[in-house]
């Protein structure tokens, strides 16, 4: 769009520091009911966003962000500006500095929206149904993001990569009752593969669903997390090595000491990358244009390194840090017989499981688990699990082998050990 | 005063009407929604601050929706695109490119029937105070820096104290062959959460809000908001957790309107009756809940953060009564689902924002008032909790299942508040079970519309609900 009409009236105000960032997303979305196309919808839309930065009195630094459309006419443009610019002197924070590394020419390659959502839909298509096992609808979302950048240090950059999303909702049938399951995948192209993997797993926790049985009262018990639900456990860890939550004080984390007082439990290591094979988000560059620092955040129980933006890192005295959008974990030392010794519960389905990542409280209503009791397997649902994220880390065993969903690869199984488990009977 | 319409639509409307016009030839239904919605984001803390002009329902940008063949399709924009019959052409060439596709995949469509279009003028501007746009943002960031200084100084062991403002201006053009519809509102919300490690060094939360319709004035509210906290942080600190089970509870109207909310908001949106997605469908003229349950559903219910005059697909605001004394007597629905259970669309076809699809959304959800006080209220619980403190929920209509995070439980032994408070709480249960143990509610009713809600999880709209403080039961963990 317009970043050298945008310039010239920054300078005429006075605004020697900024960072610019045009983002135009082209998305081909198809809505389905059953098989039959709901409503098809094309989009462009095009974003500039503006941060603009102003040196103020005893070091400090004033700043204030916003967008302005592509319509706005040039007094728009000149007015909004103006006004950000002085906005930014009524926001006081510590000084901290712009990004000044250069960032090599990438080169992407073009994204073809029409090719992506042609899979989606042949994909969609094509999984295998039954009388009683069926897909209820389905939304495809594919987008082209384009951004280019450009900071008042002369650090610039454009990427261009595939973003899609597919929402889908299966029913299973039986005896004239009816359930759901709804999944939301997320990912950069079409893996018809694993998509039509994902909605037929989908398709079985329905079907074993309708012969779930009321949660027993447990009390306590040792949890398995098996699905996408278990993302949320692995985000805690992430969340709590971010350079905002270290300098909120709100994570006690701290580098080159164990995250937790470990006791029988599998170390957590996590990586930040800057990217991974059909992530929704991946690319080298962070949205202020610093090259995406890979590393360790946490290796083998040991806080490590912190992540985020510039303003918190450098707060922490971090000059080399970035913005991270990939986290991989690796996998753990238990082994299957180990994972599954015992009584355990399977969980696999949520109304929305949820780690609050500043308490560590950890709840979720349950839709269905697998109560592993005695030889054998209960298939349950309703009632709750909770607990917190201190007392499960200590203990936490996870598998050797690993799953990726979309931006995060975690061990493919997590074991907590004595959860409360409210059940209905 | 009132909140002007947007200039810049107003200029737009001439360009908007031809574009109308270009496009019907080739189509048996066209309509033109377009915003330009201004505001603002203001977060102060002892840690950092911002003020950006964006926050979630700042917006400009058009979509069209056009139908033919018994499908609807739709183009969304915000650039520049030339003169309405070159914008006409590139929308037919992109939507054209799209069913050249579903052709080649062999795509079946879902037919529907043609949108009526009967003419109509409608132009509202809603009283606010002030504008965000025109707020001196000097005294507001003095005000809630203030804020956040006093919270620090007032709240036990917090580590830091955060104040979040938020006020948009939201202006929108409905435009068809026959319809011209122009509203514009201010809404306003804000929010202060601190946070203080316990002894154990678990950290708690205590949060608040203000919201309402009207302008910035909202935030003066806050003040009594930071009052308020003192106490519930101290609650948090000294709370425990919970013994699981099932009890008798008293829901804080905040708790109130979640359940509304969750129960028999998203279970009633009938575009989930068209994809036979939603248990409610078969129970409309059936009982769900106690006598005292009357549930009402609308943008006309309450000035809140959501009362609009027409929704995002030109249909005006409604009050619908959802629930009468515990019997479902309808939904709400959008403009096309509507027309396909060969019902009255209510008002409630809503979009993220103009790029976004509309689906059936909620506006105002909330119960009706009772005859008891809180007092009696309490005095007639043997074991349970006054649950108070929204954190989240999460709705499942098909099988009436309910997550409720409750932020604090107060206990009550006896007909009496005991002290001991409970943290944090997840509410589970059936919803007509929980609806149907309803006994008593209180004369008060409070709405509030902080936040935002989502349809799965995307699709994030504004939404406010409430009630009166009730007496059910439910199961707690």
């Amino acid at each position: 769009m317009m970043f050298a009409s945008v310039k010239e009236k920054l300078q005429a105000i006075g605004c020697t520091t900024y960072e610019l960032t045009e983002t135009t997303v082209t998305a081909w979305e198809f809505y389905f009911i059953r098989h039959k196309l709901d409503q098809n919808r094309s989009t462009k839309v095009q974003t500039l966003s503006v941060k603009l930065y102003r040196p103020l009195d005893d070091g400090m630094l004033g700043s204030a962000s916003g967008t302005i459309s592509p319509t706005a006419s040039d007094a728009e443009l000149e007015t909004t500006l103006k006004n950000l610019y002085y906005q930014a002197s009524l926001v006081k924070n510590p000084a901290y500095t712009l990004t000044d590394k250069p960032v090599p020419l990438y080169k992407f390659a073009p994204v073809d929206v029409e090719a992506i959502a042609e899979q989606f839909l042949s994909a969609m298509q094509a999984v295998p149904e039954t009388e009683t096992e069926r897909i209820n609808s389905y939304e495809i979302f594919v987008r082209d993001v384009q951004k280019r950048f450009e900071n008042s240090n002369g650090v610039t950059y454009s990427i261009d990569y595939p973003s899609s999303m597919i929402e889908v909702v299966v029913n299973a049938q039986k005896d004239g009752h009816e359930i759901e399951l709804y999944r939301n995948f997320t990912s950069g192209v079409c893996d018809a593969e694993k998509l039509t993997r994902d909605v037929e797993t989908a398709l079985k926790f329905g079907k074993d669903r309708l012969l779930a049985q009321p949660t027993p009262k447990l009390g306590k018990a040792d949890v398995i997390f098996s699905t996408a639900d278990a993302v949320e456990l692995y985000r805690y860890f992430g969340a709590r090595m971010s350079a905002g939550m270290q300098f909120r004080k709100l994570s006690d984390w701290t580098e080159g000491k164990p995250i937790a007082n470990y006791t029988s439990g599998d170390r957590v290591s996590i990586f930040a990358a800057a990217t991974l094979e059909n992530s929704s988000h991946s690319f080298p560059v962070d949205e202020q244009g610093a090259l995406i620092s890979e590393r360790y955040l946490i290796r083998d129980g040991v806080a490590e390194s912190t992540w985020g933006d510039r303003q918190m890192s450098q707060y922490l005295d971090k000059q080399d840090s970035s913005i991270v959008y990939n986290f991989i974990v690796s996998g753990g030392t238990a082994s299957d017989a180990e994972l599954h010794a015992g009584d355990y519960l399977e969980l696999c389905e949520f109304s929305d499981f949820q780690v609050d990542p500043v308490g560590g409280d950890l709840l979720g209503e349950i839709r269905l688990g697998y109560w592993h009791h005695d030889g054998k397997v209960d298939v349950i649902t309703g009632g709750s699990v909770s607990g917190t994220m201190q007392d499960a880390i200590p203990s936490m065993r996870f598998s050797a082998e690993t799953k990726q969903y979309d931006t995060v690869v975690i061990p493919k199984e997590t074991r907590l050990y004595g959860v409360t488990i409210t059940g209905i009977q | 005063m009132k909140a002007p319409f947007s200039a810049y639509l107003n200029g737009f409307l001439p360009w908007a009407r031809q574009l109308v016009d270009a496009l019907q030839p080739h189509y048996d239904y066209v309509s033109v929604l377009s915003t330009d919605s201004v505001g603002f984001t203001i977060a102060m803390s002892q840690r950092s601050k911002s003020v950006s002009n964006t926050n979630m329902t700042t917006e400009r940008g058009t979509v069209v929706r056009v139908y033919r063949d018994g499908l609807y399709s739709e183009y969304a924009f915000n650039t520049p695109c030339g003169t309405p019959q070159e914008a006409a052409d590139a929308i037919r060439t992109a939507l054209d490119r799209q069913l050249k596709l579903l052709h080649r995949t062999h795509t079946p469509v879902y037919e529907t029937g043609t949108l009526p279009d009967e003419p109509l003028e409608l132009f509202v501007e809603k009283e606010t105070g002030r504008l965000p746009e025109s707020e001196n943002l000097e005294s507001l960031v003095t005000f809630l820096t203030g804020l956040s200084d006093r919270g620090v100084q007032t709240i036990p062991s917090a580590l830091d104290c955060n104040v979040r403002a938020m006020s948009t201006h939201i202006s929108k053009l409905f435009l068809t062959g026959n319809r011209c519809l122009r509203q514009s509102y201010v809404y306003t919300e804000g929010a202060i959460a601190a946070f203080a490690p316990s002894e154990s060094g678990e950290l708690k939360t205590a949060y608040k809000g203000v919201s309402g319709l009207g302008g910035p004035e909202i935030l003066d509210g806050l003040c009594g908001v930071l009052d308020e906290l003192p106490k519930l942080m101290t609650d948090l600190l000294g709370s425990e957790k919970i013994v699981p089970g099932e009890y008798e509870i008293i829901t804080d109207p905040g708790i109130t309107g979640l359940i509304a909310h969750e129960a028999f908001g998203h279970g009633v949106e009938m575009d989930m009756f068209v994809k036979e997605r939603a248990l409610g469908a078969d129970y409309i003229g059936k009982r769900v809940g106690s006598d005292l349950v009357t549930m009402h559903e609308g943008a006309r219910c309450a000035e809140s953060v959501t009362a609009y005059a027409f929704d995002d697909e030109g249909t005006l605001a409604d009050d619908v009564i959802e629930i009468d004394r515990g019997i479902l007597k309808t939904g709400i629905c959008d403009a096309l689902s509507a027309l396909r259970l060969g019902t009255t669309p209510t008002g409630n076809g809503k979009r993220e924002n103009f790029a976004h699809k509309v689906y059936t959304r909620m506006t105002n959800t909330m119960f009706d008032s009772g005859t008891d006080s809180v007092e009696d209220m309490i005095a007639s619980v043997r074991h349970g909790y006054l649950l108070s403190g929204t954190e989240s929920g999460m709705e499942d209509p098909k099988h009436w299942g309910i997550q409720c995070i409750v932020s604090r439980g107060y206990e009550i032994k006896d007909g009496k508040l005991t002290g001991k408070v409970v943290s944090p709480v997840i509410m589970t249960g059936y919803v007509p079970d929980l609806l149907g143990s309803i006994s008593m509610a209180s004369t008060d009713r409070v709405v509030e519309g902080n936040g935002g809600c989502g349809k799965g999880y995307k699709e994030w709209v504004k939404v406010a609900d409430g009630g009166p403080y009730l007496k059910t039961k439910a199961r707690l963990g």
